[in-house]
């Protein structure tokens, strides 16, 4: 009876410590399904929204496949990056790579990520060709190379034809009205808008309008540096001379802006929802036309002014359209909208710690970064995607042109999937027979997708293609300073959260004020303002900019 | 639910058994061995999923990075509770997170009640489906939706509120809603009982059904009427579980919700959106704090366990229906 007893109470606990430990039962690693073509799936985690799929269901991906033999499981996220990473990191469990876009330093802080420097120089000659010169910017404290970074320009720098970055925006019906002027100061800008909306009393326009809802809170504080003539360097400008780094978040130039939004809502130009208004909304008010003039990053307002190109292109009337303009404060400051050539050097790809055979994604990675396999990836497929000229220039047919701007398309061919989040040539590379390696950048393929209007426009302020009405980037080798790692938990980064808090609470009072109280709540505002450790922040950002300029000049 | 005699009896009302003590609780066991197998996979269950994991307090009192090993950790004592206390942002946090629960606790039992006793009184059956399938639908509306649905209700152009309101001569112009600071509470706990009224109903309705019929029969045979009806039969008989809900409500105090509050606050009306949650969320999981994180939960478990054990103490004093 009593070792009947005991028997079971072993069985039970055999069976408990058994089921304790099935779940984390791991699968061997099969020495021989390394350096075979024999064909294996493995999985990548990216960090954005999109919809998971099997690359070789895609037409590149399968091409891809035949090449190599891998196919990828993608994974895209739903909900919020750092809970999904933070997720990751607790369970110790990763996909065998991660685009973990803003996430980076979470994960390279918790350790997910191998060097690649030895899997480089072993398996990656074209690794080398492309990330060679960048080495140095991309070397963590410890001098290993932890993920590539997808911005390594390959060939000659070519400029994007569309404005792909932040302006000032109006509608071309306020253009047209004014005989198209050329505008170059904020006061000229806001005079034309004034100017139509009191033509056009009774129709319930909106003069301008911002952008301020959650995170895309920088869609209303990144405008005073954009004004003052400097790129997107997020909440510092960095002064070209000293290079000493100044939060401009007290500063004159933002006290300007503010005041003109001030001044413009006393008027009733300004529209208060701007600060209650979420991001649908938002979208909503740009694509129904009614709203004239505002700031905003083409990324961000993209979506509604395809929309609306749709639409004209459909009706044949682009009043609608908006055109970005690099509005400045004054005359004699030099606008700098466009991004110079830039090295992110804190988004990237990295194979993690869980990875099954890095060998082969290594070496699925160099493959991925021939001249051949960019171009489909970018073009896609000769007589297909796109054509070459008798002179070798590649361009596509309005066909293509159509189809190839169309999301379905985009996503089973697997543009959506190959062209950007892979180790690849950064946007701006050339082949080396002059051909851009992206086809948004290529003129030819521009030109033919603008459309009536569009050339009448350019026409009117005698410019080639949009982004030529933009000032050239001047060097700036630290750029963009936003890139810039902040420890986590750090003085510096509890500076940038009370900051944000502090302004997502005054900015609206400022600009919503009777004009006679803009002063004292400005006022009140810097008060706090100066209550915050900025002197810390200033000193950590002119630090790394510093440094990251004479790296830069090693390289 | 309603007044139920005790299944089990416990031990003191039995007669003395011929062995006490330790031998006396073997003999049991074995009388009751297979009760006993039974349930150990549940206590096993209940310990690893609901034990272990308060191991992870520890967290709390270091400078915890996710990849260390626990020595490898640093420990800093209270620091991040000092850090919690002692931000000026704190009391305006705790505040709104009190109202807001206060407000939804109120608002959400009153009109649950009410709805459900005129639930109860209509005898249209077909009608009182419709009533109440559609009264429980938004539910089931995840509150990103909601949020939405909310904030382009009350939009200021175009917005269903402002519209009404100003076609009914109330207000001149349409008032930003979700920019006064002010109006929140009020506003979310409209939203509340918009999304989950209907839903709430369901277990006094429940509870509704248990209610004697031949107490109504009484009733009516002593001359009352509809109203004296609900309040001197239905009322009475809702108390046991109106307040069994209520002490476990009274636990939840500060979980006033996350999510409306995110999604519908904005700077304007920060000082009256952010709570608990959205502070820790801010300056604990976005910061990769996550010890802050786990400091602000344990006080949310410490205040939780008091107020819980309160109210209960205090329905038992009170000889009313309890919650253990």
């Amino acid at each position: 009876m009593a070792s009947k007893r005991f028997g079971t109470m072993g069985l039970v606990f055999i069976m408990m410590v058994s089921m304790i430990t099935a779940c984390s039962g791991s699968v061997g690693k099969d020495p021989a399904l390394k350096d075979s073509n024999e064909k294996v799936t493995f999985t990548y985690f990216n960090a954005t929204a999109g919809r998971d799929i099997n690359t070789n269901e895609t037409r590149i991906g399968k091409i891809l496949e035949d090449q190599t033999g891998v196919n990828w499981k993608l994974e895209h996220l739903v909900g919020d990056s750092n809970t999904k990473i933070g997720t990751f990191i607790a369970s110790n469990d990763f996909p065998d790579v991660i685009v973990p876009d803003g996430t980076i330093d979470k994960l390279l802080d918790a350790g997910a990520f191998i060097p690649l420097n030895d899997l480089i120089d072993k398996y990656g000659p074209n690794i080398k060709r492309v990330y060679g010169p960048y080495y140095n910017l991309m070397k963590a404290q410890d001098g290993n190379i932890y993920f590539l970074p997808l911005s390594a320009v390959v060939g000659d720098y070519l400029p994007a034809p569309n404005v792909e970055q932040g302006a000032f925006w109006v509608q071309r019906r306020v253009l047209k009205e004014a005989g198209y002027p050329k505008i170059k100061t904020l006061d000229e800008y806001l005079t034309l808008i004034r100017n139509y909306v009191k033509k056009h009393a009774d129709e319930g326009l909106t003069g301008y309008l911002a952008l301020t809802t959650q995170d895309r809170f920088y869609a209303l504080t990144n405008a005073p540096m954009h004004l003052a003539g400097y790129p997107n360097d997020g909440g510092t400008i960095i002064d070209m001379k000293s290079h000493q780094a100044t939060d401009y978040g007290d500063e004159e130039i933002t006290k300007r802006y503010l005041k003109e939004l001030n001044q413009l809502n006393a008027e009733g130009l300004f529209d208060k929802a701007s600060f209650v208004d979420n991001y649908d909304q938002y979208l909503g008010k740009l694509t129904s036309g009614k709203v004239l003039g505002f700031f905003d990053y083409r990324w961000q307002a993209g979506q509604a002014l395809n929309n609306l190109q749709e639409a004209s292109k459909q009706s044949g009337n682009d009043d609608m359209e908006y055109i970005g303009l690099p509005v400045v404060y004054d005359k004699n400051i030099k606008d700098q909208y466009i991004d110079p050539s830039s090295f992110v050097n804190n988004r990237g790809i990295g194979i993690t710690v869980s990875a099954k055979d890095p060998v082969r994604i290594i070496k699925f990675f160099d493959n991925l970064l021939t001249d051949e396999n960019q171009v489909l990836s970018n073009w896609g497929v000769k007589g297909e995607t796109y054509d070459v000229d008798k002179k070798g220039r590649f361009y596509r047919t309005k066909e293509q042109i159509k189809q190839t701007g169309q999301d379905a398309f985009r996503e089973s061919f697997g543009f959506k999937y190959f062209e950007y989040s892979w180790p690849r040539y950064g946007s701006g590379s050339t082949l080396p027979d002059g051909n851009s390696v992206g086809p948004g950048r290529q003129p030819e393929v521009a030109r033919m997708s603008y459309t009536e209007g569009d050339k009448m426009l350019l026409k009117a302020y005698g410019v080639k293609s949009f982004s030529q009405m933009f000032s050239a980037p001047d060097e700036r080798p630290w750029y963009p300073a936003w890139s810039i790692p902040i420890v986590q938990g750090s003085p510096a980064q509890l500076f940038q959260q009370k900051k944000g808090d502090l302004q997502r609470k005054y900015f609206p009072r400022i600009v919503l004020s009777a004009p006679g109280q803009f002063e004292s709540i400005w006022n009140e505002y810097t008060t706090e303002f100066n209550k915050l450790d900025v002197k810390e922040y200033e000193e950590l950002i002119t630090k790394e900019v510093v440094k990251k300029i004479e790296t830069a000049g090693k390289k | 639910m309603g007044h139920t005699t005790p299944v089990t009896i416990s031990q003191s009302h039995l007669p003395p058994s011929r062995r006490n003590g330790f031998r006396g609780f073997m003999h049991k066991l074995n009388q009751q061995r297979a009760l006993v197998w039974m349930s150990i996979p549940f206590l096993i269950w209940l310990f690893i999923f609901k034990y272990l994991p308060i191991w992870g307090w520890t967290i709390a009192f270091q400078d915890f990075k996710p990849a260390r090993k626990l020595l490898d950790q640093q420990w800093v004592g209270l620091k991040h509770f000092r850090f919690l206390f002692q931000d000026e942002h704190f009391l305006r946090v705790m505040r709104n997170t009190l109202a807001m629960s206060f407000i939804n606790l109120v608002l959400g039992f009153v009109t649950a009640i009410i709805l459900a006793i005129l639930l109860n009184e209509l005898r249209q059956i077909v009608f009182k489906r419709v009533v109440q399938t559609i009264s429980y639908l938004p539910h089931f509306i995840s509150w990103v939706v909601a949020a939405s649905i909310i904030s382009t209700a009350l939009s200021a152009d175009g917005g269903i509120v402002n519209e009404v309101l100003m076609w009914l001569g109330l207000i001149k112009e349409p008032i930003l809603w979700l920019g006064e600071g002010s109006y929140f509470w009020g506003i979310l706990g409209a939203s509340e009982v918009w999304k989950n009224v209907g839903w709430n109903t369901i277990i006094y309705l429940a509870a509704m059904t248990m209610i004697d019929p031949s107490q109504y029969e009484a009733a009516e045979m002593d001359g009352a009427g509809r109203f004296q009806w609900i309040w001197h039969v239905t009322l009475p008989g809702l108390k046991p579980v109106f307040i069994i809900l209520l002490i476990m409500n009274i636990g939840n105090l500060l979980e006033s919700g996350f999510e409306p509050q995110y999604l519908l606050g904005n700077g304007m009306n920060v000082d009256y959106s952010e709570n608990l949650d959205i502070f820790v969320l801010k300056y604990g999981i976005q910061m990769g704090n996550f010890s802050l994180s786990i400091a602000a939960g344990m006080f949310k478990t410490v205040v939780s366990f008091i107020l819980l054990f309160s109210a209960n103490h205090i329905a038992k004093r009170l000889g009313e229906e309890r919650l253990f």
